[in-house]
């Protein structure tokens, strides 16, 4: 090590702008690589602290409290799996929040007793009012941030045709439901709130038993043995959640993240080792000569090689290390989004191991890629390298061919992530329902709940709204298959919904047909007749065909209106889904069917609005990816160039002196040098986009599979690929040609002549 | 005279070709040569008779096509790369025309840069770089100076404070007075002159008779072979008769 000392640090000085450029590429891969470990390494620990501190139970159930018994504890206590439960009353409804976030949003809520004592599900109060008003309510953290509810703010739950408005007394966190993904939320009212609000909705009262499992239960064989001992008494189930995938459903956005993150960090690697390989061509190119003296001195080629890596190692290790600091000023940013979507906090600290995986993931991989460049080192006699002969010419052949290579695999990878950015910008800006199709179900403009008595009534009546273009009777609601609850969409005529969720096979057309949900595909096939169970009532079908639900995380179903009626659903409301003409306002489409119909229809949903929300919601995340990634494709783009241009400033300074002192003017010296490389550039952007037409589709069928979306409806817009890869090379073309302007400040002879 | 001296190199049947694609040029074939300890050999011949090929050959920084060379009782044409490098810090020092000092480093640094390869402690180094440059006229302030900062002359003499900062057995050196102006080749020649004197072995590739003048032995490479070895004894600056002497000789030769 000390005799290469001198040689390490003359290399460094020598190409002090070239390792800086070098080490702000590295500096941005340590930062998305951090960002990615310390989600890996605390989001998962983080959570599951929670569930240990607020003693979450494996599995929550509820049944009729008309159905409970007293015998129903100290069953399921007797289960062999079960270590500890604890059952409370609830209301269950299926309520509209008013003013979520700007619109109105309907969702399943389970109403407790907040005063209720729990040893099991511990609520958490995060912030409260000094007051406590006859309206209070304390809301979960997920509906108080995202819905953006304060303190002391009014929040309505409109319980069919009724508006209850509650005042926020305190946001808790709980760990049972989380977010609307799990399609139940809580929420918490004072015991005297409570009593008055369970004797409205006597009904609707529930008994939700919380049970623990005992160490190394399976869950699934858990919820198995709990459904049969229900199933033995003649106990519906109503609902249950398990907090495995509870946690699935919360940490998905935090996983989609992190796989984002890893994409980029690797592709900016790719870069960077590019960079780094073509750097050492470059330097064996400049210093052969110095190299042969070296190697004349005594020096081995180990050593001359060691002095080339160990610089980019050191580079390598600082830049992750500020990297990694830097990252840190990102990460509260980072979780305060995830907080926001996964519905519970948690602070990411200083982390130690993902600081040790970026440092040897990083210094590996650059040592294998220089290592690799450098070695050919070994193989130059030092007479050749000094005389500039032999192998010496080849590896000049070899340098100018490389640096287009460079080039054109940089651009070719950087056009990747912006073809994918043009796609995302496309899809979520330009045809938003492609977007919103792939992570959402059925997306009419308006949900309407009619009084069974009315429904065909209205179904006819309705065909007189000139703004309104279809309807359809679409019912969502519940079925056990294989002792678990799934959601089912039944539907008169699915090749009239506007978001076709079948990926596989066919939408069920008769009564006895069923397309099931992606979770169910690995276990049944097409043609596979099921048996499916309603309580007492069950039915036989066969599966046309398999369907895809992000928020149910395939857990559904579809059936035929008719085939969903061989299971007594009489507890199911029916559903119209209204679909307007282009540019119709469904709030005043509301109005007038509020005006003709009164009390024929129970309650309706604006779901144009709601879908409206999250469009906005998602362009904004778009515009931030599509942003983040232009910035940098063209920060790496500027890096890569400059070294680019500087290594050509020096191989060519001579005949650039030459060309100057014969009369070319600047501007062509600066498009001849800008024309040797720039070609390689455009020929790879334009190369990328249209393939791009191939891989991002590709790219978005992974990405959104990780999240259950088997089928995507992202659309690949030649034209948008060809816009972007456009702005790609005007922006390379505008960097090289400013990268290249400093030869105007320089005269002929400081050219010509040698240092 | 030459032949009581020990051998510190002996080259036996070299051949070196090189290939260029198709074409194949051989420099020299069947050479065999001694070379003796604490002479100062010079190696003459017309361009491209192969003279410099031959001294990198012997040295260790070019492997002859065929032949064996001896250096100290060892075979380096059998060393690989690695142990060539090692040989070559421990045993030779290297002076060439175009003086080759590492740019942006002082000449003291490009002195220490090849002293560390022998001797671990820095200031030992720095010591005896600091008397060689004494030995060689380099004041210290241009010790710290950069190669871009002096003259022909004061590089060239760092340069051969680097070839002799290891104690080498014998110091290559390749048309050293190429690139400078007299005055400067003198005062390099002088050094040369000096530490053959006390005892180092030197050999030199020239074309130039006031350079050859130095050595106590000069060879003749002619075909690609030894065409001539003549005996001169060692320089006194006031032998008026080693002039002629060398002159005959290379009139022999065909110079």
């Amino acid at each position: 090590m000390n005799k290469i000392k001198s040689q390490v640090s003359y290399n460094l000085k020598k190409d002090k702008k070239s390792y800086i450029s070098f080490g702000i590429v590295v500096l941005i891969t340590a930062i998305m690589l951090n960002l990615a470990l310390v989600l890996v390494f605390q989001v998962d620990n983080a959570y599951d602290k929670k569930l240990e501190k607020m003693n979450t139970a494996s599995i929550n159930v509820c049944i009729p409290k008309s159905q409970n018994t007293n015998v129903l504890m100290s069953d399921i206590e007797a289960l062999e799996d079960v270590s500890e439960v604890e059952c409370r009353e609830a209301v269950f409804l299926e309520a509209v929040v008013n003013d979520f976030r700007g619109t109105d949003f309907s969702m399943n809520t389970m109403f407790y007793n907040m005063d209720e004592f729990r040893d099991i599900n511990k609520l958490e109060i995060k912030e409260e009012s000094v007051q406590m008003t006859e309206q209070s309510i304390y809301l979960p953290l997920y509906v108080a941030s995202f819905g953006e509810f304060g303190l002391e703010d009014e929040i309505v739950y409109e319980v069919l045709d009724k508006k209850h408005t509650f005042i926020v007394s305190g946001v808790l966190e709980e760990m049972q439901y989380g977010n609307y993904g799990k399609g139940l939320m809580g929420a918490y009212l004072p015991e005297n709130v409570y009593n008055e609000f369970a004797r409205e909705y006597e009904e609707n009262v529930v008994i939700e038993y919380s049970i623990i499992a005992g160490d190394g239960t399976d869950i699934k064989d858990l919820y198995n043995e709990i459904v049969k001992l229900l199933d033995e008494q003649g106990i519906t189930m109503l609902t249950s959640c398990d907090k495995e995938s509870t946690k699935d459903t919360r940490t998905m956005v935090c996983n989609l993240l992190i796989l984002v993150l890893l994409v980029f960090a690797l592709v900016i690697l790719l870069v960077s080792v590019f960079l780094c390989k073509f750097r050492i061509s470059i330097s064996i190119e400049e210093d052969m000569i110095n190299m042969g003296v070296l190697k004349a001195l005594g020096y081995t080629g180990n050593m001359i090689i060691g002095s080339m890596v160990l610089p980019y190692i050191m580079i390598t290790v600082v830049a992750a290390l500020f990297g990694v600091i830097a990252s840190y000023g990102i990460l509260p940013i980072l979780s305060e989004v995830l907080t926001l979507q996964a519905g519970f906090s948690f602070d990411l600290l200083f982390d130690i191991k993902a600081l040790i995986c970026v440092e040897i993931i990083l210094v590996l991989i650059v040592v294998v890629f220089t290592y690799t460049g450098a070695k050919r080192i070994k193989k130059l006699q030092p007479i050749n390298a000094i005389r500039g002969n032999g192998e010496v010419k080849k590896f000049k052949i070899f340098v100018n061919a490389k640096q287009n290579v460079l080039l054109f695999s940089v651009s070719f990878v950087l056009t990747i992530l912006v073809a994918f950015a043009s796609t995302l910008f496309y899809n979520v800006i330009v045809k938003p329902n492609n977007f919103i199709s792939t992570l959402s179900e059925e997306m009419p403009d308006i949900i309407l709940y009619p009084d069974e008595k009315y429904k065909d009534y209205i179904i006819n009546d309705l065909q007189n709204f000139s703004s309104i273009q279809n309807v359809l009777e679409y019912t969502v609601g519940v079925v056990n298959i294989d002792d678990e609850p799934i959601t089912v969409f039944a539907c008169e005529d699915f090749s009239k919904v506007s978001n076709d969720l079948c990926y596989l096979g066919e939408n069920p057309k008769e009564k006895n047909q069923i397309a099931l949900g992606s979770s169910f595909e690995g276990k049944y096939k097409l043609g596979d007749q099921i048996e499916i169970y309603n309580g007492d009532t069950s039915f036989s079908y066969e599966i046309t065909g398999f369907v895809q639900s992000v928020n149910y995380q395939g857990k559904v179903c579809e059936f035929s209106v008719d085939g969903y009626e061989e299971l007594s659903t009489e507890t199911v409301a029916p559903s119209l889904y209204l679909y307007l003409v282009d540019s119709s306002d469904a709030e005043s489409v509301i109005k007038k069917l509020e005006a003709n119909y009164g009390d024929k229809i129970k309650s309706q949903v604006n779901y144009q609005k709601m879908t409206e929300t999250t469009k906005e919601m998602y362009s904004g995340l778009a515009s931030i990816i599509v942003v983040v990634i232009f910035v940098l494709t063209i920060l790496i783009v500027l890096f890569v160039l400059y070294i680019v241009v500087k290594t050509l400033l020096v191989q060519q300074k001579q005949e650039l002196g030459i060309y100057k002192a014969i009369g070319y003017s600047n501007w062509q010296l600066i498009f001849k040098m800008v024309g040797g490389f720039i070609p390689s550039s455009v020929l790879a952007v334009l190369i990328s986009s249209v393939l791009g037409l191939l891989y991002v589709p590709e790219i978005n069928q992974f990405i959104f599979q990780t999240v259950g979306a088997m089928k995507n409806n992202m659309e690949v817009s030649f034209v948008f690929l060809m816009i972007f890869a456009l702005i790609q090379i005007v922006v390379n073309f505008i960097i090289s040609i400013s990268l290249t302007m400093p030869i105007k400040k320089i005269s002929a002879y400081a050219l010509i002549k040698e240092d | 005279m030459t032949e009581t001296k020990d051998i510190l190199i002996s080259a036996k049947n070299l051949k070196k070709e090189f290939s260029n694609g198709e074409v194949c040029q051989t420099i020299f074939e069947n050479l065999t040569l001694d070379i003796y300890k604490g002479d100062f050999t010079v190696i003459m011949g017309a361009s491209g008779a192969g003279k410099s090929t031959l001294m990198y050959s012997l040295s260790g920084m070019d492997r002859p096509t065929e032949g064996q060379i001896i250096f100290s009782d060892e075979e380096i044409t059998k060393y690989n790369d690695d142990e060539l490098a090692i040989f070559r810090r421990k045993n030779c020092g290297f002076v060439f025309q175009q003086i080759y000092l590492l740019e942006r480093m002082t000449l003291m640094d490009n002195v220490i840069t090849a002293g560390v390869l022998c001797e671990k402690n820095k200031k030992i180094v720095m010591h005896r770089a600091k008397e060689l440059f004494e030995l060689v006229n380099i004041p210290e302030i241009t010790q710290k100076k950069f190669s871009s900062q002096v003259s022909g002359g004061e590089a060239q003499r760092a340069g051969i404070v680097r070839a002799v900062i290891n104690n080498p057995e014998v110091v290559f050196a390749d048309e050293p007075t190429g690139a400078l102006n007299s005055n400067n080749s003198e005062a390099v020649l002088n050094v040369f002159t000096k530490l053959h004197n006390e005892g180092q072995s030197i050999i030199l590739v020239t074309h130039d008779k006031k350079t050859a003048l130095r050595g106590n032995r000069i060879i003749y490479i002619k075909d690609g072979q030894i065409f001539g070895d003549c005996s001169m004894g060692n320089y006194i600056e006031e032998d008026k008769d080693r002039e002629k002497k060398l002159d005959d000789f290379l009139t022999e030769m065909g110079w």
